[in-house]
């Protein structure tokens, strides 16, 4: 099998420490992860914040050593042999500043071409015709410094193609993005990628619908370990025997949702409280469960505004997998 | 945006409370940066070789020069005019510098600008650390010239009220100075080392710091004249080694009173070039969208 | 399924080359576009310097003092390109993200410090000489080339191996954070007052004067000196053949040297994490 990416039991703990004084704690950053990306795949990593996708990023791009395990890109080893991983990859991460305010957009992105040999005319002339591509042309001559800060990302992204490269890491690159720029950044990267086999694009993201339209295959990661990889139509399979039912409820009066969960044929509730109403997500082990959930509704005298039965996503599959919503983890709750 | 919109009147800003509030935070943002950078010992290696070294090159021309002659006043005077320079540099930088640092490397300008603080009085606010560390500076060289080099430094000699007056005002003048500094700086990009020190270092050679300012070329001296640390460097001459400043006839012809007169009065029009010149930088500044530029120049 | 055509890359010395090209471009051109760096980086100092002169004025020095604070003042601007323009700039290349990109990048981390020096080098250059046009005209230095050749040579190894100097301090700057910028700052005065750039090295005792000799700019500087001045040869410390001997020397060891840090520090750095943190 001809891989692009491959890790086996790869592991990289940080030491923290707050002050000087303090003793150095280990944090796990990323624990026994070990995947296969083949060529030509459009693979992605979905995770919350603090995951560990970052992390993972910056070891497969040879910013960052691996405390345990090992990692191939390209088919080279990235610690042993970082300088033939180099030629054949790049990166752009979603918020970057890179570059230098004062020069403007083409001779920010023709600099970062000398970096890799690209002859300037050559340089030159990938950078108007994938300017084009993502609608910055008219912006050729601006000073980076001038750029809104997603017209910034688009240089950035634009930086991250024109080295033509073997495997390219794109580490949240919609951030900052409007829905139109997102979307057309979406199908450029799905076109490169169909465009020469050779080409491998590892994508992280915690946008559940950008890894589901995008990706051939997905894993998905939480506290440094993955969880789960296969492609986001056979992840979703996994949950296709739950129903999965959406129920907007006026305010449900201290109800929470482990209550819900303690009713027969209830495999998990999501609750979330808004301006005089609250959504509740349940996914029900069977259709007949909702009779029970409605009864409780009920007899409390919480009435049901709005009941839709849906198919399940990503958010579905990591919420099974981890026990929470990517929000819940991100912002600490118990859920 | 106009700029008398963005700075709340003197008054206004008195009654809320303001400017205490604006002092307070600054110096104790700047006290945070300055301080925490590495562990004490380093610090204090840093501390004192930095100034030493400053002082040491002058010692050093001097010596190969006159062989040694260390009781000559010449000595004193260029020593102790080097020392309390420090203070120049040190306030220079600290008021102005922070420009620069708040806009490009901490990215936090705009969110000070956007915050209910003056930015004048912030400014000045940063630049409090600089000062304390300076006068760390300055103390670790007077002491050096003091124990070693015959500097004829004596405490029960030290016209007291004279030094601190002098230092006082002329803390307030280099503020002004620096906050004029700053104001420039709100329209130029990371491109110049330190500042503050390439604008002291010129006025180095004016201010008759190291060398009385009859030394210089008779069409140069006027410039002296009017740079107000000139004078402020004869007072604290005066009140530390008075037979030191009378050796030289530069401004013997002042009394006290008068150098007094002459430093206030001057740090009064320094002050409203600093003033007038931040309300015209901050204009251009929000005029030119640079407030939160970022070059990474 | 159509292939596409991969986009040709040079290799090895073009590689190089490029890197070093790239990496000056936005110096270079940065300064043209904000010219405030003529009035701050060279009139400025140009005044600082002078103030020095004043001082061997006022006790009355020989000429020829005039003349090394001139020459010494000039070299400054080389010293401080050294710790600006390349050591601690590789701790804001860290802050702002490039630093990342510039490893990541197939090009030899040798190649972008040299770029940064050498894009530095426009307004380094453009100060030393005004510094030294001042002199010749403002202050009248006398000066009496024995050998241009010579003094050519002299100064070229001592910028070689400066810069090569550099490296390894740019090297050491890998790892550190906000302290970067204070040990630059620091090393400012020492450097001056060790390498003798406003007073003859000979000055020292012996021992102190050959140790500061690692530091290039201190022959450098005592060699230029007893080539251009009348009287230098007096001065001096050691000959000025032995000066250019322990020059290539420390070229050589400087370079090799640059080399060999470079890698271990980033290895080191990618071992300890240290390469993209941006604790500011």
């Amino acid at each position: 099998m001809d891989l692009a990416i491959q890790t086996k039991d790869l592991g990289r703990v940080y030491k923290i420490r707050g002050s000087k004084k303090e003793k150095a704690r280990e944090l796990i950053a990323l624990k026994d992860v070990n995947l296969e990306v083949k060529r030509g795949e459009l693979f992605g990593l979905l995770g919350p914040n603090g995951a560990g996708k970052t992390t993972l990023i910056k070891i497969l791009t040879t910013l960052l050593a691996p405390s345990s395990g090992f990692a191939k890109v390209a088919g080279f080893d990235v610690i042993q042999e970082a300088e033939k991983v180099r030629p054949r990859i790049n990166m752009v991460s979603g918020g970057e500043s890179s570059g230098y305010g004062l020069l403007t957009v083409r001779e920010n992105l023709w600099m970062f071409a000398q970096f890799y040999g690209i002859p300037s005319k050559v340089a030159n002339q990938r950078i108007s015709d994938l300017l084009k591509i993502v609608h910055l042309e008219d912006r050729i001559n601006t000073k980076s410094s001038d750029l809104s800060t997603g017209l910034r990302q688009k240089m950035n992204i634009v930086r991250g193609f024109l080295t033509d490269p073997d495997v390219l890491f794109l580490d949240e690159p919609t951030l900052g993005l409007d829905v139109e720029a997102s979307r057309d950044v979406r199908k450029f990267v799905e076109g490169w990628v169909a465009e020469n086999p050779q080409r491998t694009l590892l994508l992280t993201t915690h946008y559940m619908v950008e890894a589901d339209e995008l990706c051939d295959r997905v894993a998905i990661i939480n506290a440094g370990r993955v969880l789960a990889c296969d492609s986001p139509t056979n992840l979703k399979r996994q949950l296709q025997q739950d129903a999965i039912y959406r129920m907007e409820v006026s305010p449900l009066n201290g109800l929470g949702p482990d209550s819900f969960e303690q009713l027969k044929g209830v495999n998990k509730a999501l609750h979330e409280a808004k301006d005089g109403f609250s959504i509740l997500e349940l996914m029900l082990a069977e259709d007949d469960a909702l009779g029970s959930v409605v009864n409780m509704l009920t007899s409390r005298d919480i009435h049901i505004l709005n009941l839709q039965k849906r198919e399940p996503t990503l958010e579905d599959v990591f919420v099974t997998l981890v026990g929470k919503s990517m929000m819940e983890v991100e912002s600490g709750d118990g859920g | 945006m106009q700029a008398a919109q963005s700075v709340p009147t003197p008054a206004v800003a008195a009654e809320r409370g303001i400017i205490q509030r604006t002092l307070r935070s600054a110096a104790w943002l700047g006290w945070q940066i300055e301080s925490n950078w590495t562990d004490p010992l380093i610090f204090i290696i840093y501390s004192v070789i930095k100034p030493l070294a400053s002082a040491s090159i002058l010692v050093v021309m001097y010596s190969v020069i006159t062989g040694g002659n260390f009781d000559s006043p010449i000595f004193p005077y260029i020593y102790l005019g080097n020392a309390f320079y420090i203070y120049v540099a040190a306030v220079l930088n600290g008021v102005s510098w922070c420009v620069i640092e708040d806009r490009e490397q901490y990215r936090m300008l705009k969110y000070i600008y956007i915050a209910p603080v003056v930015i004048p009085v912030y400014l000045l606010g940063r630049g409090f650390a600089k000062f304390v560390f300076g006068s760390l500076a300055v103390f670790i060289t007077i002491s050096f010239g003091v124990l070693f080099l015959n500097v004829p430094l004596d405490l029960a000699q030290v016209d007291w009220p004279l030094f601190v007056l002098s230092l006082f005002l002329g803390l307030l003048m280099l503020a002004m100075m620096g906050l004029t500094l700053g104001s420039v700086i709100l329209l130029i990009v990371n491109n110049v080392y330190f500042v503050g020190e390439a604008v002291a270092g010129a006025l180095f050679l004016f201010s008759g710091a190291i060398f009385p300012l009859d030394v210089l070329p008779a069409w140069l001296r006027p410039i002296g004249y009017i740079i107000p640390i000139t004078y402020w460097l004869e007072l604290v001459r005066r009140a530390l080694i008075g037979s030191v400043a009378e050796s030289f006839q530069t401004l013997a012809g002042f009394s006290n009173g008068q150098l007094i007169g002459i430093l206030v009065s001057l740090t009064i029009v320094f002050t409203i070039i600093a003033f007038v010149t931040f309300r015209y930088c901050d204009h251009q500044a929000r005029e030119k969208g640079y407030i939160d530029r970022v070059t990474n120049f | 399924m159509a292939t596409v055509d991969r986009v040709y890359k040079n290799t090895g010395a073009r590689l190089f080359l490029q890197t070093i090209v790239g990496r000056a471009y936005p110096r270079v051109v940065g300064l043209l576009r904000e010219r405030t760096w003529f009035f701050f980086d060279v009139l400025l100092p140009v005044i600082s310097v002078s103030a020095y002169v004043f001082i061997y004025r006022a006790i009355q020095a020989p000429d020829i003092y005039i003349g090394f604070v001139v020459m010494g003042g000039a070299m400054t601007a080389f010293w401080l390109n050294i710790l600006w323009a390349m050591s601690s700039q590789m701790y804001w290349e860290k802050e702002t993200g490039n630093l990342a990109l510039y490893i990541m990048a197939p090009n030899s981390l040798m190649a972008i410090l040299l770029g940064m020096a050498l894009g530095g080098l426009f307004a380094t250059s453009q100060r030393a000489l005004v510094i030294t046009l001042a002199g010749l005209f403002l202050f009248g230095v006398q000066i009496q080339v024995s050998s241009y050749l010579l003094l050519f040579s002299v100064f070229m190894l001592t910028m070689i191996a400066l810069y090569g100097m550099g490296m390894m301090t740019a090297s050491l700057f890998l790892l550190l954070n906000r302290e970067a910028w204070h040990f630059s700052n620091m090393a400012q005065e020492p450097v001056y007052l060790a390498s003798g750039f406003y007073f003859p090295i000979k000055s020292f005792d012996f021992w102190i004067a050959a140790g500061a000799s690692i530091i290039p700019l201190t022959l450098g500087l005592d060699a230029m000196r007893q080539l251009s001045f009348p009287g230098g040869v007096e001065l001096g410390f050691i000959h000025v053949n032995i000066e250019v001997a322990v020059l290539a020397v420390l070229s050589i060891v400087f370079l090799f040297g640059a080399r060999w840090l470079l890698g271990f520090m980033e290895r080191l750095a990618i071992r300890e994490g240290r390469l993209t943190d941006a604790r500011r």
